[in-house]
């Protein structure tokens, strides 16, 4: 009797497994085959980019990026070109050097509330106040809400890159919520991440340097193409793998990972090249204060094999007026300074040197210059030593720490340095990194008409006036040499195709270049 | 100190070992230029090249040839430790004999600084030191000297106080010899298997210390070094590289140590007789 019992309980419990295993299967293939997306997982080797709101994302292109899933701006860019975004349509005066922005009328807040033309006024407003790190809030005189979805934004002066650095990077913030925030870097509350993005922040950690975001249901613009966004910390060297294994959907690779991960089916997109490793030269200080001292040191670095052996061809070779070759503002006449050592020579020689030996020496003093950069560019460092010294000038290479390196170039207490920076997508960004005070700028007012020339490209609204204007900067600048290009490295992110991720033309926003494009995930 | 070194040493199956190691080392740094390929520092394009006949060991990320690095690597550790241990040693000794010898203020200042720098953690103050000089080989040999004596020191004192008191040393001192000649001519001669204990055991450290800051990337970018190859390889572990690049590195700077400490193990027992255990007793 018990042992019929048994068995028919030991039926009953099958059956009830084979049921829900059925149910199972049929609740994954119907969500499969409404195409929605569970999740998406985005590898990334830092992790903790701050609160995803505007006043306590970290400083950097990946916190501006997690804070972009919540937070929009009045106009976007896709791959092409600017779209719409907050704004339906916009057009500038400049009778009056003012935009006027067309707001999009069923837009919501994460909280309900509608999104009008007040939260725009308010934005610029609470910037003036409580300045916004990516958005240079001088630039803005006015904004008057002409009526509930119109906005017309006085500038302060011409400005040509007005839609890229500011209608197309400050995050428009709820005027309901903000209006009575004193300390917006103190603000972490939910409050803080309401936005009218197309997803809302479900959790952060900053420990564990996780971000999940979910969709926004009542999104204008589309659907939110997936269920949850993940953003979680996989270190460089296990992208790779993770990719493979499935456990993460997109990720940076390293360049010499990239076939292997086109033969185990990942798609590949590069970036277009922004970043520059430079040789910042000390104009300041003799010999290096001469012109054609600069260009000598130009001619006896091979930029192309530089390219080839440290960067294993992963890169660009250095155009010396910055402006990389690939991008639409580069002047294909600037001079090259092509490699050729003899060249070195000769122009030394014009300048009283002689080579005695190894080196070229003056008044019986050898030509002996200090390289200094940090372990990350050991090895240009040690290629670009090389062929200086192959040239005629004794080097003394060192590395230092980062800290030092930039404080000492700060204080132009060195001769040449190999540091880099990114942003050249946008050309405001040669003021910054010609004539700007910070250390990694090359602070190079000697020449005028470089000076007003890259004064002017700013206030240039006309674009075919300022491709030419940037032209001529380049040139000039190649000319003058205040530091020298070396290469731009190539980057590569591989992923799954289950969402089309691409990279945004002129970088994410202000230029974060990051193939992570909000847009991107919506249907 | 009646102790015979060679006794000891050749009486210890690893010590052998421990010989045979440091000898294949020292060989290998002495003949680098003869037996080295290529010249290590050479950048070419042919980078992260599995090995083959040409590249016993591969290239690296710049294209160097790996066996030849590793062949200079053993120049840089050993000339460090080499050049640390006997320094070490120079300094332990000067300062612990003379502080036995002179003895009131003078001991005690010395002593009270031994004391001090054994409790300051070394490898962090070398570290935040190195990372503002940036040393090359010479001023790391002479930062790491200056920093690893003290041990050496407190132990040379002690031996010292209590050589002195022997009835040879009372007897020259009653005849009137002076300090410096009864450190040299009686005080070091009869130290000198625990100077062999500690100029190997601050070769060992020197060693370790010089791949550790270099691995941290605080060395001399101009000089190959085990731990800047290390770090180097690290940085393409998702490739299999490691195999040829990591792996030999690896195992060169372990054996170095190893064979150290295997020789520095069977001569311990001078400086500490009760490890000798049964054998004494």
């Amino acid at each position: 009797m018990k042992a019929i019992i048994w068995e028919r309980l030991l039926f009953l419990i099958t059956i009830g497994f084979v049921l829900v295993g059925c149910l199972l299967l049929l609740f994954t293939s119907c969500s499969r085959d409404s195409g929605e997306m569970q999740s998406y997982t985005i590898a990334d080797n830092t992790g903790d980019w701050g609160y995803p709101s505007p006043y306590t994302h970290y400083s950097r292109g990946p916190g501006y990026i997690m804070m972009s899933f919540i937070f929009e701006t009045l106009v976007w860019k896709d791959a092409a070109d600017f779209v719409p975004q907050l704004a339906s349509k916009w057009e500038y005066h400049a009778d009056e050097n003012a935009y006027v922005f067309r707001l999009q009328k069923d837009v919501q807040w994460h909280d309900g509330v509608s999104f009008t033309a007040e939260d725009v006024v308010f934005t610029f407003q609470y910037t003036k106040e409580h300045p916004y790190a990516w958005v240079d809030n001088t630039i803005v005189k006015s904004v008057e809400a002409v009526d509930p979805y119109t906005v017309k934004i006085y500038l302060s002066r011409p400005y040509a890159p007005f839609l890229h650095d500011v209608a197309g990077t400050q995050p428009i913030m709820p005027k309901h919520i903000w209006e009575g925030v004193d300390q917006p870097d103190q603000f972490t509350g939910p409050e803080a991440v309401i936005g009218t993005g197309p997803y809302t922040l479900a959790d952060y950690s900053k420990g564990h340097g996780t971000y999940l975001y979910k969709p926004f249901d009542m999104y204008y613009l589309g659907k939110p193409a997936v269920e949850e966004i993940k953003v979680v910390k996989i270190s460089a060297e296990m992208i790779p793998a993770a990719l493979k294994g499935g456990s993460a959907d997109a990720g940076s690779i390293p360049p010499e990972v990239v076939s292997d991960m086109k033969e185990a089916g990942l798609s590949i997109i590069t970036a277009p090249v922004a970043w520059n490793a430079k040789m910042t030269i000390n104009h300041k200080k003799s010999p290096l204060s001469s012109k054609k001292f600069r260009q000598a040191l130009a001619y006896a670095i091979d930029r192309d094999a530089l390219v080839q052996i440290t960067q294993r061809g992963h890169a660009v070779a250095g155009s010396p007026g910055m402006v990389p070759p690939t991008s639409a503002w580069y002047n294909p006449k600037t001079p090259q300074y092509r490699y050729d050592p003899s060249l070195t020579g000769r122009l030394l020689e014009e300048l009283g040197y002689k080579r005695e030996g190894a080196y070229f020496s003056k008044d019986g003093k050898e030509l002996r210059l200090e390289l200094m950069t940090t372990a990350q560019f050991k090895d240009v460092g040690h290629f670009v030593a090389q062929q200086l010294t192959e040239a005629g000038i004794r080097i003394d290479f060192k590395t230092l720490e980062a800290k030092t390196v930039d404080a000492k170039v700060a204080a132009w207490d060195f001769n040449l340095s190999i540091y880099g920076h990114g942003g050249l997508y946008e050309p405001s960004v040669l003021n910054r990194v010609i004539t700007g005070s910070g250390f990694n700028s090359a602070r190079y007012d000697a020449n005028k008409t470089l000076n007003q020339l890259l004064k002017t490209q700013i206030t240039e609204m006309d674009p075919d006036k300022r491709k030419r204007i940037i032209f001529e900067i380049q040139e000039l600048y190649a000319e003058e040499l205040p530091a020298l290009t070396l290469y731009y490295p190539q980057w590569y992110w591989a992923h799954d195709g289950n969402i089309d991720l691409y990279f945004t033309r002129d970088g994410v926003a202000s230029g974060v270049p990051l193939p992570l494009n909000r847009m991107a995930f919506v249907k | 100190m009646h102790i015979n070194v060679k006794k000891e040493i050749l009486g210890s199956g690893p010590a052998i070992i421990g010989f045979v190691i440091l000898l294949v080392m020292i060989m290998a740094a002495l003949l680098a230029p003869l037996i080295a390929p290529y010249d290590p520092q050479q950048q070419s394009v042919s980078s992260l090249l599995a090995p083959s006949m040409s590249h016993w060991l591969g290239t690296n990320h710049v294209g160097q040839d790996i066996w030849s690095q590793l062949l200079y690597g053993a120049r840089t550790s050993l000339l460090v430790g080499f050049s640390v241990g006997a320094l070490a040693v120079l300094f332990g000794s000067i300062c612990g004999v003379s502080a036995a010898l002179i003895g009131g203020l003078y001991e005690r200042i010395i002593m009270r600084l031994v004391d001090s720098l054994i409790v300051i953690p070394m490898i962090i103050v070398i570290i935040v030191i190195a990372a503002y000089i940036k040393p090359n080989i010479l001023v790391l040999i002479v930062l790491l000297s200056l920093l690893s004596w003290e041990s050496g020191a407190r132990i040379i004192w002690s031996q010292t106080l209590s050589l002195k008191e022997r009835g040879y040393i009372a007897a020259a001192r009653s005849f009137g010899a002076r300090k410096s000649y009864l450190a040299w001519r009686h005080i070091i001669p009869a130290l000198g298997p625990i100077l062999l204990v500690d100029f190997i055991y601050g070769i060992r450290r020197a060693v370790f210390l010089e791949a550790g800051l270099a691995f941290l990337g605080i060395s001399d970018p101009a000089t190959i070094s085990w731990g800047m190859m290390m770090r180097d390889a690290l940085g393409f572990s998702y490739l299999n590289v490691w195999q040829w690049w990591l792996v030999p590195t690896g195992i060169a700077l372990s054996l170095t140590i190893v064979g150290l400490t295997f020789i520095g193990h069977a001569v311990e027992p001078i400086i500490d007789p009760r490890l000798r255990g049964a054998e004494v007793a």
